[in-house]
């Protein structure tokens, strides 16, 4: 996916912090552990997040312990490890989400651009197959949203109708870690839902501005009545950036709901920080600062 | 049965002050009011009232402690009422018994000259429970467009207004972080002792 799903640091307490690190630093090795050491570097907020919740909500067992970092050998990290699927179920999630963000790329951007990723492809094409045995639900799940994305951007539908197939990626994929039990399914599904859709708008909206550069599609263009134009003077860009903010506080506000029903036990200060606070920095950051325009050297000053 | 405490988060240990507190702020989270439009309605509402005979059990275990009931219960409301003269009555009780996807099948069967304000807001609520919130927002504005005096319209119209503007989450860029500070406390209280004072009474004697 795209790293937007991560919790606000300032608003987190120092040992739900390290607690956050653990599952990080866990998921990154069980990424190397089960598809190979260059896997690590797809690990993402994301998948984080994906496995916390499954951690929270299956309730595993989980035991913490403290070893080497594989990627700085003068590092000792903690790790937390789980006793059911959770990091498992991510690692594969992680790959092949990364296999399908980097087909899409692929298949968008122009060919000197995504050379890296052409090069890549035969490997994490494997490392694809590797997920899809041990979890063909996801894969299946996965290759239904490249499809349905391609045909919906393709068509070039509306706003609701775009955000459509990343809205049920996560219901389907979020919905899968209760098993059985429909009473955490539905709210998982719900929740994954409105935070698939978040994503999805979050990730049109930041790359609106360079969109209009190239005349690539995207939704909010169409909305917005911005054809044609290469770029926009600062009342348009403002008027822009406020109604894809408004538009991410609707999904925001649905996210609650579902979100009070689960039961996640000790990472549910952390999954709601993410929630109601690093979502909304997100909105912050990339809406109202542009911190992606903006050279390093100022950013220190934010 | 699950023990009482556990359900409301607290000890058997915490004082009566406490429990109440716990009960308020879950039933704040749980309260069937948020979760009108939600599919989630039936979850919302067993929790509540798992919530509700937790509380129920500690203060009649604990009435030598004298703590009161709690004030009446919450009853849910649904916004979709089954109205009495509605031409579209059949999609309101569809979507009221959660048919969502017959309910747009019906709806769009609806021929263009007969789609009035009603029409609009009821697609608009169907696409509310799918999700689709900006085009439901589209169908509310064109609703109260047509019929603008409709309360029932406006309110569903306002509600997507508001959750846009950041208040129920998300991010809100005129939100002021700072709360109140002693300055904002001392001005409120001047600008309250100038009312009393045009009113004949006082608040500030000294000023």
């Amino acid at each position: 996916m795209f790293g937007y799903v991560r919790p606000n640091k300032d608003e987190l307490l120092v040992k739900e912090y390290e607690q956050y690190k653990a599952v990080y630093c866990q998921l990154c090795r069980v990424l190397g552990r089960d598809y190979g050491w260059p896997c690590r570097f797809f690990l993402s907020y994301d998948s984080t997040f994906y496995a916390m919740l499954a951690l929270a909500v299956t309730n595993e067992g989980l035991s913490p312990c403290r070893e080497r970092c594989a990627c700085n050998p003068l590092k000792r990290c903690r790790y937390l490890e789980g006793d059911g699927e959770a990091y498992d179920k991510a690692a594969a999630l992680t790959i092949l989400l990364a296999y399908a963000k980097a087909e899409d790329d692929i298949a968008d951007e122009s060919p000197l651009k995504t050379l890296g990723k052409r090069l890549l492809r035969p490997y994490l094409k494997r490392k694809a197959r590797w997920a899809r045995v041990r979890y063909p639900y996801l894969a299946a799940c996965t290759e239904s949203f490249m499809a349905a994305q391609k045909e919906a951007e393709e068509s070039g539908a509306s706003l609701d109708p775009c955000a459509e197939p990343t809205a049920q990626l996560l219901s389907k994929v979020f919905g899968d870690i209760a098993g059985e039990d429909p009473k955490k399914a539905e709210p998982l599904k719900q929740f994954g839902y409105y935070l698939g859709r978040w994503v999805y708008l979050m990730d049109a909206a930041d790359d609106l501005p360079e969109d209009l550069r190239t005349g690539s599609f995207n939704p909010f263009i169409n909305r917005l009545d911005l054809w044609g134009k290469a770029s926009l003077t600062e009342d348009e860009r403002k008027r822009a950036d406020e109604f894809c903010n408004a538009a991410l506080n609707r999904t925001a506000a649905q996210m609650a709901l579902p979100l009070n029903l689960l039961d996640l036990g000790p990472f549910t200060p952390i999954l709601e920080n993410v929630v109601h606070k690093g979502l909304p920095e997100l909105q912050r950051e990339i809406l109202f600062l542009h911190i992606k325009e903006k050279p390093r050297r100022e950013l220190k000053n934010l | 049965m699950t023990d009482p405490y556990k359900v409301l988060g607290v000890t058997p240990a915490a004082s009566d002050e406490d429990i109440k507190e716990a009960y308020r702020s879950l039933a704040k989270k749980y309260h069937p009011d948020q979760y009108a439009d939600s599919p989630l309605k039936e979850l919302a509402d067993e929790k509540m009232k798992e919530i509700n005979e937790a509380y129920d059990t500690i203060t009649a275990q604990r009435k030598a402690g004298g703590t009161g009931a709690r004030a009446g219960g919450y009853s849910a409301y649904n916004p979709v009422g089954g109205g009495g003269s509605s031409a579209f009555r059949d999609v309101r009780s569809l979507i009221m018994s959660g048919r969502i996807a017959d309910a747009e099948q019906l709806l769009n069967g609806v021929p263009g000259e007969r789609r009035n304000a009603e029409w609009y807001f009821l697609k608009g609520s169907v696409l509310y429970r799918r999700g689709w919130l900006e085009e439901a927002k589209d169908h509310f504005s064109q609703a109260c467009r047509m019929d603008p005096g409709n309360g029932e319209y406006s309110a569903a119209l306002n509600q997507a207004m508001n959750q846009g503007s950041g208040m129920y989450g998300g991010y809100s860029p005129n939100m002021t972080t700072g709360g109140c500070n002693s300055c904002d406390m001392c001005s409120s209280l001047l600008c309250a002792d100038c009312c009393c004072e045009c009113m004949g009474g006082d608040l500030i004697p000294c000023c």
